[in-house]
Formats: C-alpha cells, sequence, structure tokens
C-alpha cells in the first residue's frame, strides 16, 4: 500500500521518531526496524484518519504564499480561519502542506 | 495544550495499530523482543501525554492488548537461545562466534556484525544545526529544525560514505556485471553462511558501511561515481584502493556533500519496503529533503564561495516566512484533491489531514480551503 511520508510531521509522528531514535541511539533497536515501525505508522495513520475521523473543516484566509512541487502543494495562510463543528480557531499565520491524495489510489 | 478526545483516541488507535502490525517483526526471527515493544509503546505514549495530545491510556479505546502469551508464544520459542541479550548483543552474534574486535574499521563486514546497535557512533552525527531531519524540513527550508522537531536521526540520515567499502568495490570489480543489486549480494556472499536465517540478518551490513540501507527495488542510485570508476578500469582491489585516493591528491578534496546535492535520491531508504511506497512517496522526500541538504551546505571545504544555484532560490523565499513560522508552529498536514483558482481566488478540498493549530492537534476527514491572493 502507497503511503505518505506526510503525517511523521505531526506531533504523534515527532513522538514516535524522538522515541525511535532514542531507542536507536541506545542500541535497543535496530535502524531498519525503526524504519519499519515508522512506515507502519505512515500506514496506519493514514488508515485512521480515512476510517475513524469524520469531522469536516473550512479554512479562510489571506494566502501568502503558494507552491506546488512535486506533487505537494504548500500554502502559507495570513490571519486564517478554521472552522469545524467543535471549534474555530484563528491564526495569524499557518502552513498547509498537502500531497496530491490521487497517489494513494495508484 | 488541550487534548480533543477525538484525536486523542484516533492517536491511541494508531499508536495500537502500529505496535500491533509491527510485533511479527520485534518477536520473530530474532529480533529484539515483546520487551522492546513494549518499551517503544511506552516511550511513545509518554510522549505524546507531555505533548498534551492524548489524555493518558485511560480513555484509550479498549483494544484487548495483544498479550505475548497467547498467540505469540510459539514463536517466541524459536528464540529461546536469544533470550537475556536482548539489549546488549546483535543477532549476528549469534550466527558467528564473538570475535574480539576492538578497533572495527568502519566499512568492513566485520565491523558490521558486531557494532550493530553502536552503528550511529561509527560516522559523525550531524547536528542540529548542519542537517535536517528529512520530515522536517519543508518546515525549515533554512536547515534549521523548528522548535518541536527533534534532532535529525543519524539513522535517517546516513548515507554511504565516498569509498569506504572496499568489499563492494572488490566484489563489483571481480563481477562487474550486476550493477542494481550488488551491494546486498556482495555483502551476502562475504560473511554469510547459507545459514537459512531471515533477510534482516542479511540486511545488516549495509547500513553499518556508513548506515546506508540498500535500495532493492529498480536502480541502484547510491554508488559514488568513484566506485564506478574503479569498476570500469581497475579490476584489481588494490588498484581499486589506490584508485580511489588518487583523485584527491590533486586538487581540492571531493565535499562529500557534492555528491548529495547532485543526487538528492540518495537518501532513498524507504526502497526496502515496496516499490508502490516508493512512487507514491517520491514526491515527499524531494519536497523535504532538498532544502535541508542544500543548509549542510556549509561545510568548510567547500571553497566555492558561490552557493550552489538553486540555494538562494529557497532561502531568499522561505526566510521571511520560516522566522516567524518556527515561533508559531501552526501546520496542517493533509492530502488535496483538487486545488483550483479563479484569478486571485483559491480553492482547495483537502482529506485526511492533521491541523496543528493553537497547540492543538485537530484532525479532518475534510477540509475546504478558500483564500484570497
Amino acid at each position: 500500500m502507497a503511503t505518505f511520508e506526510l503525517y511523521r510531521r505531526s506531533t504523534i509522528g515527532m513522538c514516535l521518531t524522538e522515541t525511535l531514535d532514542e531507542m536507536v541511539q541506545n542500541g535497543t533497536l535496530s535502524p531498519e526496524l525503526a524504519i519499519q515501525v515508522l512506515i507502519q505508522f505512515d500506514k496506519s495513520m493514514t488508515e485512521a484518519l480515512d476510517s475513524q475521523v469524520k469531522s469536516k473543516v473550512t479554512i479562510k484566509g489571506h494566502l501568502h504564499t503558494y507552491r506546488f512541487c512535486d506533487n505537494v502543494w504548500t500554502f502559507i495562510l495570513q490571519d486564517a480561519t478554521f472552522k469545524s463543528d467543535e471549534c474555530q480557531e484563528t491564526v495569524g499565520r499557518v502552513k498547509i502542506v498537502a500531497c496530491d491524495s490521487k497517489l494513494l489510489t495508484q | 495544550m488541550a487534548a480533543s478526545s477525538t484525536t486523542s483516541s484516533v492517536y491511541l488507535h494508531v499508536i495500537e495499530d502500529v505496535i500491533t502490525k509491527v510485533r511479527d517483526e520485534f518477536v520473530n526471527n530474532g529480533g529484539p523482543g515483546e520487551d522492546v515493544l513494549t518499551e517503544l509503546q511506552g516511550l511513545w505514549e509518554a510522549k505524546m501525554m507531555q505533548a498534551g495530545v492524548i489524555l493518558g491510556p485511560a480513555d484509550r479505546p479498549l483494544v484487548t492488548k495483544p498479550t505475548p502469551a497467547g498467540a505469540a508464544a510459539p514463536v517466541h520459542d524459536l528464540n529461546v537461545p536469544y533470550e537475556g541479550e536482548e539489549y546488549e548483543t546483535p543477532t549476528a552474534d549469534m550466527l558467528f562466534p564473538p570475535t574480539p574486535l576492538p578497533t572495527p574499521l568502519p566499512g568492513t563486514v566485520d565491523s558490521s556484525l558486531y557494532n550493530i546497535h553502536t552503528g550511529s557512533s561509527d560516522y559523525p552525527t550531524p547536528g542540529p544545526e548542519s542537517t535536517g531531519n528529512p520530515s522536517e524540513n519543508a518546515e525549515s527550508k533554512t536547515g534549521r529544525p523548528g522548535s518541536y522537531m527533534p534532532p535529525p536521526s543519524p539513522w535517517i540520515d546516513q548515507r554511504p560514505s565516498l569509498g569506504v567499502d572496499v568489499n563492494v568495490a572488490y566484489v563489483e570489480g571481480r563481477e562487474d556485471t550486476d550493477r542494481g543489486g550488488s551491494r546486498q549480494i556482495l555483502a551476502k556472499d562475504l560473511f554469510v553462511p547459507p545459514s537459512g536465517k531471515r533477510k534482516r540478518d542479511d540486511l545488516v551490513p549495509q547500513y553499518q558501511n556508513g548506515g546506508f540501507i540498500p535500495q532493492q527495488d529498480g536502480a541502484d542510485d547510491t554508488i559514488s561515481e568513484a566506485l564506478l570508476v574503479k569498476e570500469e578500469t581497475l579490476p584489481n582491489i588494490e588498484t581499486l584502493f589506490l584508485g580511489q585516493k588518487i583523485p584527491q591528491l590533486d586538487g581540492q578534496i571531493p565535499d562529500p556533500y557534492d555528491d548529495m546535492l547532485s543526487t538528492p535520491n540518495i537518501y532513498n531508504y524507504q526502497g526496502v519496503v515496496n516499490e508502490d511506497y516508493n512512487v507514491a512517496s517520491t514526491p515527499m522526500p524531494n519536497e523535504l529533503q532538498t532544502p535541508a541538504q542544500l543548509g549542510n551546505n556549509d561545510d568548510p571545504e567547500d571553497d566555492d564561495d558561490d552557493e550552489p544555484l538553486n540555494e538562494n532560490d529557497d532561502d531568499d523565499l522561505d526566510d521571511v516566512d520560516e522566522e516567524e513560522e518556527v515561533n508559531t508552529q501552526h501546520l496542517v498536514l493533509a492530502q488535496f484533491d483538487k486545488v483550483t483558482r479563479t484569478k486571485s481566488r483559491w480553492k482547495c478540498t483537502l482529506k485526511d489531514g492533521i491541523m496543528h493549530i493553537n497547540n492543538k492537534d485537530i484532525l479532518f476527514n475534510k477540509a475546504t480551503g478558500e483564500f484570497e491572493f
């Protein structure tokens, strides 16, 4: 199954990466096994977002920068508002990184 | 620091899912064992709680935690001889009687065998300033890690050093045919008796030879130019070794980063898994890694005052953005279905996203964005 490494930059992904780092550094874990764990995380995170999350969000804001490179869109928004059923958040600057969803269904 | 309950439960589900699905790798065939897996999960969850994104194991969706006693036990028996040494010794020790190697040469097969767990000390550990973790580079185009990013992982960033790997050159020079899979095959030939052991053991030396993870599918793009030249012209191992040195005596010593710049895909550490994965993930490594590699290029041996061509592009573009962004760290990671623009009005539909906004993690299934440029 195809996956993105994208989600490794999320909080949960960073926590996992840190953990694996430590365990590789102190010799508890072999690097290749650590990478297998990361790849499994890519898969599990993608699946979970697809199957377990139902919420919908609308984003509005001033588009400061846009970039499309290697099938990845990067937007930098200013004064962005995020609205979902649960909450509304406003931030002065936010970066959106989005991979092409079609790549996963290839 | 609020942890939304849905986010928390999804995260816990992911943790469980990952742990369950890698369990086989940990307990079978000389893996480090269930204890290490438990440690991994514990550390991971602790960090998550520290970050405030999970509420604690109490609200864990009741997944029956698979216990080692059940399914894993029969398999575990296979590893009985390994018990008690899990933290100390690599499985390779079981294959070969330990030979004292006080100062093993990096890159030799023997040192790889006995250095499995200390591999990261064999090569320079990139400092946080000089190297970016591949997973953070889109965030910090200048190579400066965001403050919530961990220091780069040596085992992720490792790459083959130029020409230390005499064994590679030797075998390639001799056979001079199969360039693609040669790294893997030769290592096996040289040190592994046909033991029928699992693949993982065979792979170990490659990681130690500079921590490089072999690409097994498709063309091997990691063979350095030096090796290629030697391979064609100098089949003898001694001349091979000399041939490698000669170019460094006259003129400047080749900057290892040059290689990196010209072959970004050298980091294709995902190659182990499968081709499908590579296809889909190719965009991300390019997007993520290139900037950090450029950021690394402050090597003192780089005698050229001119910066590499595309370095300035990234820096100029992002300097202003990143300065503030490091402090704010609002980030949305998602997949896009569609991005359209009418004049200055942009619309996009995103899905399967993780947002980290105002210190909260929010997940979404769908998102629509309307931006004014």
